[in-house]
Formats: C-alpha cells, sequence, structure tokens
C-alpha cells in the first residue's frame, strides 16, 4: 500500500498527508489527488495513511516503528509523513480523544436556539410570552438526527436546572 | 427682552411653525403669524382641541372675528389667566402677546425630559433598542425576491437564516511546541486560513464562535479550579495538572474493574462486552504504563475470550456449505444448529469447570507456598540454633581458660559498648539541637508560606471584585454614551445656560446696587432725622430764652417774632421741597405710562379698528342688498 505514496512528488506528499490528517480531525473528506494509480490503489492508501495515523498517535507508537511500516514507501516519502505526524501529533491527539469523549450511543452535534415572542394565541388576544426554540443535532449511532423543541420560560429553567445538576456530577467525577 | 424672544421663536420653530429669518423680536410679528403659532402650540398640548382651529385667518372681517374669539376661548381653556379676547389676535400688542406665548411654550409637553426621567437600566436599554430594530424592520415593506436591494437581504432573505453546524477548525497553537521546524513549516506553507477549511461559508462563523466559546470555557475553568483548590495544594501548576491526571486514571481504572469482572463471573453470555472493556482498559492502562496492575485481574476473561473466539470462527466456517445444497437445507441448519448448540453447551461446561478448577488451584497453591514460607523460616531458625550448640560443644573441654576468655570479651565488651554509648551521647546532643532548629524553620517557613497563600487568595478575591466593579462601571459608562447619544441635539442649550447664568450674575450685581442705595438712603434718612431733632431742640431751647427776655424787653420780643416766622417759613421750604419730590415721582410714573400706552399701538389699532368696522358694515351693507335683491 505505500508503494503507492513513492511514485508520488514530495510537495504532493506532504499535502496529502496533511490533507489526511484534516479529514482525521474531522474536516471534509479530501478526493482523489493522484491520477497514476487505480481507485483500489487510493482507497488502500488512504485508509493505510488514516490507520496510521491513528494508530501512532492513539497508541504512542515510536518513530522506529512508523518508519517500519512505512519500509515499502521511498526514504523521502517516508521522512515527509513523520514530519507531518510530528507536526501535528496534538491535533490528531485531540480530536481522538473528543471521538473517545463521545462514547456514548447518541451524542450532541450541535445546538442552536431562538427566542420568540407569542404576541398572541387563537383564544387569547394578548399574549405576551417568550418562547425559545431549542434545536438540537444528535448523531445517533452515526446518523445526524434534528430535534426541535419550544419551551416557554418555566420549562427553559427545568431544563438548565437539570442541566446544571449533571455538570455538577460531572464534577464530582473529575474532582 | 431679546434673549425671551429668541428662545420662544426657537421653541415655535421647533414645532414646525414657519418664522422667517427677518423677524427675530415679538414686536414684528404679524397678525396671521400669532394665529399660526398659537394654533401650533394649542395643537401639540391638546391634539382635541387644536383640530378644529385653522391655522390661518380668513379673508372676511367677521370669520376673522370668530377665529380670534374662539382662539381666545381655546386659550382659556387651557389654563390661560390673563386678559385674553380676540382683539388679543387681530389687535396685537408686544407685552400681552409675548406673556401668552410664554405661557404657551411653558404648557408644551417636554418629551426629552419625560425620557431622560425614566428608570435607566440595561433591560431598559436593550428593550429601546429591540423596539427601534422591530420598528426599522417594519417601516421597510416587503418586496418580490428580484425586486431587493442588499437592504432588504437582511431581514427578508431566506439565505441568512442558516442552522448552526459546526465544524472543527485547524489553528496554530501558541502554546509549546513551536521551536519544531515541522510545526513551522506546516503552519507556513499548508495551513490554510479558516475561511478556505469549512466546506461551506455558512458555517464559519458558526465554528469560530464555537472554538473561542470552548477554548474561553474552559480556560475559565482551569482558572476556577486552580485558585479554588489549586493554590491550596502548594504545588505548580504541571504538577498539580500531574497529580490529578494521575489519580484520575487509577479512579476510572477502578471503576471499571469493579464493573467489569462480577459480570464476567457471574454471566458467560456478556463476557465479550466485558472482554472489549477489559481490553479497553489495557489499552487505556498500557499509556499510562502499569499492565501489571490489570493482567492479574483479567487473566481469567481473557481465557474467556480466547474459547469465545474460536468459538464464533468455528461458527462462520460451515456457512459457505450450507449455500451449496439447498434443498434439505432447512433440515440441516437445524442439525447444525442442534450440533452446534450442543458443542456450546459443553465447552460452556468445560469452560466453568476450568475456571472453578482454576480457581481451587490458585487457593490451594496460595495455601501452599504460605506454607512454604512458614517452614523455611522455621528452617532458618532451627540452623542458627544449631551453629551456636555447636560452638558451645566446641568450647567445652578447656572450660576454665574459656571461660575467663570468655568474661574477658564480655567486660571489654561492655567497654565498648559504654564507650560507644558516651559516644554516641556526644554526638547525639549537636544533632538533636540541629533537629529542633530545623523544624523550627520548617515550622516559620510553613507559617510564612500559609500567610502569603492567605494573601494570594485574597489578592485573588480582591482581584475578581475589582474586574466585576470595572465590567459594571464600563457598563454604565457605555449606557450612559448611548443615552447621551440619544438625547435630543440641542444645539443651544450650552448657549442658554450661560446666558442664564450671565443674567443671573446681572441680577446679583444689581442687587448689590440696590442695596447700596437703600443704605445710602437709610443714612439720609437718619441724617435727617438727626438734624430736625436738633433743630426742633434748638428751637425749643432758643424760643424759651427769647420768650423770657421777650417780656422785659421790647426789641427781643421783635426777635421772637422773627424766629416764629422763620421758623415756619422753613418748615414751608421743606414742605415745598418734599412737595417737588413726589411730583417729580409721579411724573415719571406716568411717563412710563404714557410709554407703555404708547406701546401699544393704540391710534393705529383704532385707525384699523375703525378700518374693519367700516369694512364690516360695507359687509353688512352689501349682504342686505343681496338679501333685498334676491
Amino acid at each position: 500500500m505505500a508503494a503507492v505514496l513513492s511514485s508520488v512528488s514530495d510537495t504532493d506528499c506532504k499535502k496529502l498527508c496533511h490533507r489526511v490528517v484534516d479529514s482525521l480531525c474531522g474536516q471534509t473528506p479530501i478526493h482523489k489527488q493522484i491520477l497514476s494509480c487505480s481507485n483500489q490503489e487510493w482507497l488502500d492508501l488512504l485508509n493505510f495513511l488514516t490507520s496510521l495515523f491513528h494508530k501512532t498517535v492513539a497508541e504512542n507508537h515510536s518513530e522506529d516503528k512508523v518508519l517500519a511500516e512505512l519500509s515499502e514507501a521511498g526514504v523521502s516519502q517516508s521522512g515527509i509523513v513523520l514530519d507531518v505526524l510530528r507536526s501535528r501529533k496534538e491535533e490528531i491527539r485531540q480530536s481522538l480523544l473528543d471521538r473517545t469523549l463521545s462514547i456514548s450511543s447518541t451524542t450532541l452535534q450541535d445546538f442552536d436556539w431562538q427566542l420568540k415572542l407569542a404576541l398572541s394565541s387563537d383564544k387569547i388576544a394578548s399574549l405576551n410570552t417568550a418562547l425559545l426554540t431549542l434545536s438540537l443535532d444528535v448523531r445517533e449511532n452515526g446518523v445526524l438526527k434534528p430535534f426541535s423543541i419550544e419551551l416557554n420560560r418555566k420549562e427553559l429553567a427545568m431544563l438548565i436546572t437539570s442541566l446544571e445538576n449533571a455538570n455538577k456530577v460531572l464534577l464530582q467525577l473529575k474532582g | 427682552m431679546e434673549e425671551v424672544d429668541k428662545i420662544l421663536i426657537h421653541a415655535l420653530k421647533q414645532i414646525g411653525t414657519e418664522v422667517s429669518e427677518e423677524t427675530d423680536s415679538i414686536k414684528r410679528f404679524t397678525s396671521e403669524l400669532i394665529v399660526e403659532s398659537v394654533v401650533k402650540c394649542i395643537r401639540v398640548i391638546d391634539p382635541g382641541l387644536g383640530s378644529a382651529l385653522p391655522t390661518s385667518l380668513p379673508p372676511g372681517m367677521s370669520a376673522r372675528f370668530r377665529v380670534g374669539m374662539m382662539l381666545a376661548q381655546a386659550c382659556q381653556d387651557i389654563g390661560y389667566k390673563g386678559e385674553i379676547g380676540y382683539q388679543t389676535f387681530l389687535y396685537s400688542n408686544e407685552p400681552e402677546i409675548r406673556s401668552l406665548l410664554m405661557f404657551l411654550v411653558e404648557k408644551l409637553p417636554r418629551e426629552s425630559a419625560e425620557a431622560s426621567d425614566q428608570p435607566t437600566g440595561k433591560s431598559v436599554v436593550l428593550q429601546r433598542a429591540i423596539s427601534a430594530a422591530i420598528k426599522a424592520q417594519l417601516a421597510v415593506p416587503w418586496l418580490p425576491p428580484n425586486c431587493r436591494l442588499p437592504l432588504h437581504y437582511a431581514t427578508q432573505s431566506q439565505e441568512t437564516l442558516h442552522s448552526f453546524h459546526v465544524q472543527p477548525l485547524s489553528l496554530p497553537q501558541s502554546s509549546g511546541k513551536e521551536h519544531l521546524k515541522e510545526v513551522k513549516d506546516y503552519q507556513r506553507d499548508i495551513l490554510l486560513p479558516i475561511t478556505a477549511q469549512l466546506s461551506s461559508r455558512t458555517c464559519l462563523v458558526a465554528s469560530v464562535l464555537e472554538q473561542h466559546t470552548a477554548e474561553l470555557s474552559a480556560a475559565q475553568e482551569w482558572d476556577n479550579e486552580w485558585n479554588s483548590q489549586g493554590l491550596l495544594s502548594r504545588l505548580t501548576p504541571q504538577e498539580y495538572r500531574s497529580r490529578k491526571l494521575t489519580r484520575l486514571h487509577k479512579r476510572i481504572e477502578d471503576q471499571l474493574r469493579s464493573a467489569a469482572l462480577p459480570s464476567s463471573e457471574s454471566a458467560f453470555g456478556v463476557s465479550h462486552a466485558t472482554s472489549d472493556l477489559s481490553e479497553l482498559l489495557q489499552s487505556f492502562s498500557g499509556s499510562t504504563h502499569s499492565d501489571h496492575i490489570l493482567t492479574k485481574g483479567s487473566h481469567f476473561t481473557h481465557t474467556q475470550k480466547f474459547t469465545f473466539t474460536q468459538d464464533t470462527t468455528a461458527v462462520t466456517n460451515p456457512i459457505p456449505t450450507v449455500r451449496q445444497s439447498e434443498g434439505d437445507a432447512l433440515l440441516r441448519q437445524q442439525e447444525e444448529l442442534t450440533s452446534l448448540q450442543q458443542q456450546f453447551q459443553q465447552l460452556c461446561s468445560h469452560v466453568s469447570q476450568l475456571a472453578a478448577d482454576m480457581k481451587h488451584t490458585n487457593v490451594t497453591n496460595a495455601q501452599v507456598m504460605d506454607e512454604l514460607k512458614k517452614r523455611e523460616q522455621a528452617n532458618s531458625e532451627k540452623e542458627e540454633k544449631i551453629l551456636v550448640k555447636k560452638k558451645t560443644i566446641d568450647l567445652l573441654p578447656d572450660t576454665d581458660n574459656n571461660l575467663l576468655k570468655l568474661q574477658a570479651v564480655v567486660e571489654a565488651s561492655s567497654k565498648r559498648v559504654i564507650n560507644l554509648a558516651t559516644q554516641w551521647e556526644k554526638h547525639r546532643a549537636p544533632l538533636i539541637d540541629e533537629h529542633r532548629r530545623l523544624k523550627e524553620i520548617c515550622s516559620t517557613q510553613d507559617l510564612e508560606s500559609s500567610r502569603k497563600l492567605s494573601e494570594i487568595k485574597s489578592l485573588h478575591d480582591k482581584i475578581s471584585v475589582s474586574t466585576e466593579e470595572a465590567k459594571r462601571k464600563e457598563e454604565m459608562h457605555k449606557q450612559l454614551v448611548t443615552e447621551l447619544e440619544n438625547l435630543p441635539q440641542d444645539a443651544s442649550r450650552a448657549e442658554y445656560t450661560q446666558r442664564i447664568l450671565e443674567i443671573v450674575s446681572n441680577i446679583k450685581k444689581q442687587k448689590e446696587e440696590i442695596t447700596k442705595i437703600l443704605c445710602d438712603t437709610k443714612e439720609l434718612q437718619k441724617e435727617i432725622n438727626n438734624l430736625t431733632g436738633k433743630l426742633d431742640r434748638t428751637f425749643a431751647v432758643t424760643d424759651e430764652l427769647v420768650f423770657k427776655d421777650a417780656k422785659k424787653d421790647e426789641s427781643v420780643r421783635k426777635s421772637y417774632k422773627y424766629l416764629a416766622a422763620l421758623h415756619e417759613n422753613c418748615n414751608q421750604l421743606i414742605q415745598t421741597i418734599e412737595d417737588t419730590g413726589t411730583i417729580l415721582r409721579e411724573i415719571r410714573d406716568l411717563e412710563e405710562q404714557i410709554e407703555v400706552e404708547n406701546g401699544k399701538k393704540t391710534v393705529a389699532n383704532l385707525e384699523r379698528i375703525l378700518d374693519d368696522y367700516k369694512a364690516i358694515r360695507q359687509e353688512n351693507s352689501a349682504l342686505a342688498a343681496k338679501i333685498r335683491d334676491g
């Protein structure tokens, strides 16, 4: 798999490795850049690099071990991969930590809120109640699901207190 | 009076009266202008009352009179107490108009003053801002999408309503390993600007905000913790962090192990999950370099896992053979299923048996080990005893000699012991002193450090308090600035205040002069009184003396007569002077009155009244002629 790397020029290799790290850190996935290889080879290379970076950072491998893995690639290419690894180690570690943090089956991805003032309803002429629309993007087993909830002032206070209690428990665990 | 006129004209201009530049005083106001300004004032003060009034005088004389009457009535309704009638408007005189306009201008509602009296607070400012924004948005008309200007995009375009999606950003970290060459190269050559890192531009703001909030909250949390607990532990931040890390590791390990062990022993079905967990645990502990803690705990689970994985491979192998013959697939499947189940049960029982055996052997092993240790100890003790006994047996033949020798040795050794004890004492005393001294130093240092700690804490508290205060004050400042900006820009305000101050100082000066003059007058009065008294007394004495002599001497009687005459004449003279004074004062009063009357333009007004009267008569006669003709 790494043999494909040896056919790539140094600058391209560097760019490719950095893009792989970017996609590992959660940014947009990369498109095929090396035209001289087949699609299968390209996918294999991507998988190889991703798992290499992943394993090296997660299990804290030494550089010699990485070089042994890269024995099929050229000397300069493996040097470049090492450079990339050295410069992005902290970032990869951070993103892996984030992944470990969202260990449960359902995690909150994004949340957004809008405040609305209901002036009246179909029965009451003057209502003047503030309503909060809370939209949650929840990732459940890898699938993104949007939820939106409308809360009035009392319900919002309830939600906030329960969240605060959860935070307290978390702090106790930490302390 | 010019100042007052300027203020009045300024106020009238503000409510919308068109006062031309040339009219700089009330004196130049025409009847039309007066009517217009009064009507505008009334409309502002009481819209219901003012809406019925016309702003300009009609051409017909009788209609004019009617308008004048109506205006006078309206002014009285508002509360004007002075003399007022149609003549005030049609045949104006300056002081009356001025007092009327002053009254009206004072009655004008002062919006700005009321606004500034309202309770000011953050929420009020916010609410005002919100209402202003909503008002502005409501004022913009809706347009179809093709006609929209950039102005409308803010409120009417759908494109601005993006939901909040965050993507991770790659930013150069400012901490730690900047000096690494690879990092620098990466940051210089490869790292894209954050606008190019994202797949869609709509995520940009959200992502940046999210990143900021995360970093900020992390920093705040750390700050809080460090101030509350970290400082008291008397460690450097790095030490504190590493200690906390190890503590957390231990805790998580304990938790996971306690969760993993009982379940693996109780039920075989969940052992896959638990083995995963223990794997995780192992990898986790591998990073902390403490494998030995775990291996003994998860030994059993590992054996389980191995048997289980073998089992699964055994299950997966036969599957392709099932596909080959599809006719009796069901039968074969069932057979296989039963056989597999049997196998599985066998394996299960086997495993449980093995586990029980293992436990048993473990226990026996530990027992055996204990026994072995005990035996070894006993052995070594016995060996020592044997050695001593051997020596005594060797010494037995030459008893006396050996006894003496032994005594000598014992004495020497006891002496040596005493010697050593004294030496030890000698050494010990300074050492103990040293120890005490060091202890004291230690305790003082402890005290000092705790004192400093408390100082640091109080300083932290102070810092937080003052930062809060500063924030509060800044907010207040901002709020006040916005309020100041929102206030109406009354350019002449400063001018007015200055003028008022000037006027006040003028009045003060005048007052001083008046008091001076009053003092002078009083003094003069006093002097006059003094002199009159003196004169009276002198006259009385002289009168008496002369009167006494007058009986005797004719010439003296004559002089007495002269004296009386002189006195009377003088009195008359004084009286005349006083009369002249009062008359002069009266003359001045009258002159003033004449001036006032002249100011009222009575003659001109009379002439105008005469003209108007003639005009009305003409109108009347014309109307009568019309009636007659009709």
